[in-house]
């Protein structure tokens, strides 16, 4: 049930969390989740989604990449390997 | 010796309540419950499971005959179905903490989210009140709770609740249950977590 590779969107603020997630839950399926513990930043929400749809969520947010930082998530076993990406 | 108890047309929880009181005095044979719905059905097959009991239901007509004997099953704690934690949790509402309902929502959200990712899994969820809330059609955690049943998480919610709010027909994930057996779950869990 857990998927191997996708990324997360880590925000700054809930309400930068939220906000994004209202915007993009309109046209894609994405999932609100608790900044995974392997990456640290100032707000707990991030919002995670299927590396088919990175073009697609970027393109969405392109406004705000201030106030978010974009990671690629790779597990191994119960391990996850973060990939900071530069946006 | 055989035994028949004749539950139909009790409310539930009294066909668990009746077939509990006769199987703890059970020395040997087997006992026939009758009841006249599935969830009746599904309740006392599940009690009869838990006490390390052989089950075989017959419908006959509109009724279910539950046919419950002593047989070489191993008491469900072994069972693989079991091999998750040793943690009950308990979800009374649809949101997580005091405060904003909005942040509650992301708050409970998070949490299950969490509990797929967090090993080992718990052994029950119960919902009730509101918390059923999370458990029928379009809630946002469905996935996420299918997910832990296909782990072999069980996953209940309360019947009264579900009616109250009239969303019963709208169940998504896990079975229906009541008090009773919220009760013995809860209180035979060796860790508890209530929200």
């Amino acid at each position: 049930m857990l998927d191997k590779e996708f990324y997360v969107l880590a925000f700054d603020s809930t309400h930068y969390a939220i906000n994004t997630e209202k915007k993009l839950k309109e046209h894609l399926k994405i999932e609100t989740i608790p900044t995974p513990r392997e990456i640290s930043t100032s707000c707990g929400l991030s919002i995670k989604f299927g590396v088919e749809l990175l073009d697609k969520v970027m393109e969405l947010v392109k406004e705000d990449l201030n106030n978010m930082k974009l990671y690629r998530i790779v597990r191994e076993g119960i391990k996850k390997n973060v990939y900071p990406m530069s946006i | 010796m055989n035994q028949e108890i004749d539950a139909r047309g009790l409310q539930c929880p009294k066909p668990v309540i009746e077939t509990k009181k006769i199987l703890d005095k059970l020395q040997d044979g087997s006992i026939v419950t009758i009841v006249d719905n599935e969830v009746a059905m599904k309740n006392v097959s599940k009690l009869a499971q838990s006490m390390a009991y052989d089950v075989d239901v017959k419908q006959i007509e509109s009724d279910y005959h539950i046919n419950i004997y002593k047989g070489s099953m191993e008491p469900m704690v072994n069972m693989s179905k079991n091999t998750n934690g040793e943690t009950v949790i308990l979800i009374g509402d649809e949101t997580l903490g005091q405060g904003a309902e909005e942040l509650g929502k992301i708050l409970m959200k998070g949490y299950i989210y969490t509990i797929t990712e967090y090993d080992p899994y718990p052994k029950s969820i119960l919902f009730i009140n509101s918390g059923v809330k999370l458990t029928i059609e379009g809630s946002e955690v469905i996935d996420y709770l299918r997910g832990l049943e296909k782990e072999g998480v069980e996953i209940l919610s309360c019947g009264t609740c579900l009616d109250y709010y009239k969303i019963k027909d709208k169940l998504a994930v896990g079975g229906v249950t009541n008090m009773y057996t919220i009760v013995d779950t809860l209180h035979s869990a060796k860790n508890k977590v209530t929200l």
